[in-house]
């Protein structure tokens, strides 16, 4: 009996401060996982950049909820007529968190950092097993490969920085967040430890992260833009969805990413909640390989494209939150074709152009071009991906669409990383995945694709006229021009069925409603300082 | 005595010699690139030649191990691929948080086992018998994942009551001291971090408990049932002791050794079920932080994680054949 006593008393206790502590005005967002570190220069991952876009500035920045890019720390930049020339002139009277100014020449010491391999920022880095990757993927690489052939401060506030050709998205490149400014003085001070220490000219501070618990930002009151609407920022770290999902209904967190399509209706149905989407920027796709001797010809690719019935797949398995997709760059992509139009869902249609094509009896065996003969297999991706968020059904879905034609594939998987080894050496007959836009500029989109003809990665497509058409567009400096090529590459891609475009997604948010003035992007791109918890 | 005890601790160094050629070969065994797992769709083959180099990759899989034996012998258990931290310094970091965990586990299951154990062998073929048997089916077959899902559901979301995750709430202040909250709180006084740090340990431990308890419920009622058809059982009825008296002093203390095994080789589930219970509550233990680095083929952290429960659960078991010793006088070890 008095064992028992002792555990009512002992509940009671627990349950009596069950309220949780006023997090007034602090806004808690659920994030997916762990970062890796703070140094925006050597992270690839988004969780970690979550954090970095609010403690640093870029140069330029993308516009809130778009791709288009704004001056930041450059007020503005001015481009030679050769378009080799950049210069910036930069925001006065802005100073890092650790007090120091912000000028040309700690912009210089930073684009040196990242450009050059012999720096002693960079070398360290390098030394400790970390790369500068984005810095190579946007400027080509480093040192004598880099696009930059020299950076240099004009004056106190003013930096230029001359290429060795035309790079058409360099602002677009500059505003993405690994270019973020940091304070020379805090790396030099750090080394290889400044990615627990990050010091910027954001609107927040970093002021503690505690490993696999959360990281804590407190609102930088020298902030040159929109100071932050809320006194501190917890980013949490929540691994799984579901546990995600439960904190942000017991009002544990504001705002979550990571939501599973099926918690959509969830959220959507809880009077305290609400779901934001960010505008798609992420195309799912259907991809051939060119060396079996069945794709090679394009009536059995116009086939599969009319026998698919994207909007039934994306009514039922995207949560809501897709779009069916008739090309490769998504819709708010300023390369994106208004005037295309897409195989309608027609399977009369796929069986006339099967039986055209000599497959009237139907199509479940392949010929590779060696003469390996075996049956037809349709790979997906054992994992959730943006632009697939539920593979597995979704192949199930495709797979019934072409069987209702005659095609009938047998459904394969393997674990992740084999998956990608296979599509990287050109394995996989028929297989799905899709791509995540990383600045906004449709180079970033088509060209990692289709300007290598025949590779095997992309299952050995072969197309030496729209490579020569996006490597052109690539160094053009006229938006309208460049549009005019990539409108046009997505209609070359279309009339030779490279692809077969199934879905975007619009990636889903799940927030409170006391949560005011967050506003998703396209590129995850998102900023805290708006933020209102009521 | 000391002697078996020195025999028996050597007999740990072949064990632990043969789990680490298991981790180390298992780890390198799951098919794919490292390499291209981690570099993803954007993966370029120049790319992914650079990090298999610099991961160590490119050598041969037995000139890997013996480097890696070589530092773990010197307590380097590498250093993590993706965040570039030391392993052994995050393990050591994170450590107590599992303990903290596991051992709110085991208390609750031996709380709650050993009392349902003896009730149900001193009422056999009650209702509370067979409730008591019918909970510890079910608590044995219970999959952790989705009862620690309902928990915080219910106890979370649904009531309100208790939060869904994590050591404290985030506006609770604390400064790690030996890194074990409850014990820190309570070494500094603050009342409100010890029923901070409580309130989010109950339910995590109540789904870590939830399968040792039932093992061990159903162990002491076994146990229970054999010795208290023994001879001095009855003797001890028959002298006119009150039953309490020839359930706890004379029952119990007898059927106690063989549950001692139980809850030894319980230690080590609770070490693996704790990967489970930490990523559904968020907790940031040794678990979590495997999860996190099996999905990132962290090698390095996978491994040394590996390495170092093996270490625990050969150290539990040798501990409780030692405390055998103690608890039953008659076994000598010679």
């Amino acid at each position: 009996m008095r064992f028992g006593r002792v555990i009512l008393v002992v509940a009671a206790a627990l349950l009596l401060g069950s309220a949780a502590p006023a997090l007034a005005q602090t806004f808690v967002f659920g994030a997916q996982g762990e970062p890796v570190q703070f140094d925006p220069a050597v992270i690839t991952d988004g969780i970690s950049s979550r954090i970095i876009r609010q403690v640093y500035d870029t140069l330029y920045q993308f516009k809130a909820g778009s791709t288009e890019v704004e001056p930041a720390l450059a007020e503005k930049a001015d481009v030679s007529a050769d378009g080799k020339v950049w210069t910036l002139q930069l925001r006065r009277n802005v100073k890092f968190h650790d007090g120091e100014p912000l000028d040309a020449n700690a912009v210089v010491w930073n684009i040196e950092r990242w450009m050059k391999t012999s720096h002693p920022q960079h070398a360290n880095q390098l030394k400790a097993g970390q790369t500068f990757e984005y810095f190579e993927g946007q400027f080509g690489g480093f040192d004598d490969k880099s696009i930059i052939a020299k950076v240099e401060a004009a004056s106190s506030h003013t930096v230029r920085i001359t290429l060795k050709q035309p790079q058409a998205p360099f602002l677009q490149n500059l505003a993405m967040f690994p270019f973020g400014i940091a304070s020379p003085k805090a790396v030099e001070k750090w080394g290889t430890d400044y990615g627990k220490h990050p010091v910027g000219t954001g609107a927040y501070k970093f002021v503690e992260w505690k490993p696999n618990q959360e990281v804590v930002l407190e609102p930088n009151p020298d902030y040159w833009e929109t100071k932050a609407k809320n006194k501190r920022v917890v980013v949490r770290n929540i691994k799984d969805n579901s546990q995600r999902l439960a904190a942000l209904k017991a009002g544990e967190v504001h705002a979550m990413e990571g939501v599973n399509p099926d918690d959509v209706r969830v959220i959507r149905a809880d009077p305290n909640l609400q779901v934001l989407l960010r505008p798609t920027n992420t195309t799912g796709y259907v991809a051939f390989n060119y060396k079996v001797k069945e794709f090679q010809k394009k009536e059995v690719r116009q086939a599969i494209a009319h026998a698919i019935n994207k909007k039934a797949i994306v009514d039922a398995l995207y949560g809501g939150t897709g779009l069916v997709a008739s090309q490769f760059q998504p819709p708010p992509l300023w390369g994106h074709n208004k005037e295309l139009k897409d195989f309608e869902y027609s399977p009369s249609k796929a069986q006339d152009l099967m039986k055209q094509a000599g497959f009237g009896q139907g199509l479940s065996q392949i010929t590779w071009e060696d003469g390996k003969q075996e049956p037809l297999s349709f790979w997906y991706m054992p994992v959730s991906r943006p632009y697939y968020p539920n593979p597995k059904e979704i192949a199930e879905a495709m797979a019934a669409d072409l069987g209702k034609v005659g095609i009938k594939v047998q459904l394969q998987t393997v674990e992740w990383a084999v998956y990608l080894d296979k599509r990287k050496n050109g394995q996989l007959p028929l297989y799905m995945l899709g791509w995540t836009g990383d600045n906004g500029d449709p180079d970033n989109f088509v060209c990692y694709f289709f300007c290598n003809p025949g590779a095997a990665r992309e299952g050995f497509y072969s197309n030496k006229p729209l490579a020569d058409l996006l490597l052109r567009a690539a160094t053009l400096t006229t938006q309208s021009e460049r549009a005019r090529l990539y409108r046009q590459a997505e209609q070359m891609i279309h009339d030779d069925v490279a692809r077969v475009f199934i879905a975007n997604n619009q990636p889903p948010l799940g927030f409170s409603k006391k949560v005011k003035g967050y506003v998703p992007s396209p590129l995850g791109d998102e900023r805290f300082n708006t933020v209102e918890v009521q | 005595m000391t002697q078996y005890a020195i025999r028996r601790a050597l007999t740990i160094v072949p064990v632990l010699l043969g789990v680490s050629i298991l981790v180390f070969s298992f780890v390198h065994m799951i098919p794919g690139d490292p390499a291209l797992a981690m570099l993803g769709e954007r993966a370029t083959p120049e790319k992914v030649a650079e990090v298999r180099q610099r991961l160590g990759l490119d050598r041969p899989i037995y000139q890997q191990y013996i480097i890696y034996l070589g530092k773990v012998v010197q307590g380097d258990f590498g250093i993590s691929i993706v965040r570039g931290d030391p392993v052994a310094k995050d393990l050591l970091r994170r450590f107590p948080a599992t303990v903290e965990l596991a051992t709110s586990a085991i208390l609750l299951a031996l709380l709650f086992g050993i009392p349902i154990g003896i009730v149900s062998a001193v009422w056999r073929n009650s209702w509370m018998d067979s409730a008591s048997r019918v909970w510890a089916l079910v608590g044995v077959s219970m999959p952790i994942f989705w009862l620690g899902v309902m928990l915080a559901w219910f106890f979370g979301v649904q009531l309100g009551w208790l939060p869904t995750g994590f050591r404290l709430d985030s506006a609770t202040e604390y400064r790690p001291w030996t890194n074990f909250v409850v014990l820190d709180a309570l070494l500094n006084g603050s009342w409100g971090v010890v029923r901070d740090a409580l309130r989010h340990l109950l339910l995590p431990a109540i789904a870590l408990a939830t399968i040792p308890l039932a093992v061990i419920a159903r162990m002491t009622r076994a146990s229970m049932l054999e010795v208290l058809s023994r001879e001095y059982i009855r003797t001890a009825e028959a002298k006119g002791l009150p039953q309490v008296s020839v359930i706890l002093r004379h029952a119990l203390g007898n059927a106690l050794l063989p549950v001692m095994t139980v809850v030894g080789l319980q230690v080590g589930r609770l070490l693996a079920g704790a990967i489970l219970t930490e990523t559904i509550f968020s907790w940031p233990g040794i678990g979590l932080w495997v999860y996190e680095a099996i999905g990132s083929r962290d090698y390095a952290i996978v491994q040394g994680a590996s390495l170092f429960i093996a270490v625990i659960f050969v150290t539990v078991n040798l501990v409780t054949d030692l405390l055998y010793a103690v608890a039953d006088p008659r076994i000598k070890y010679d």
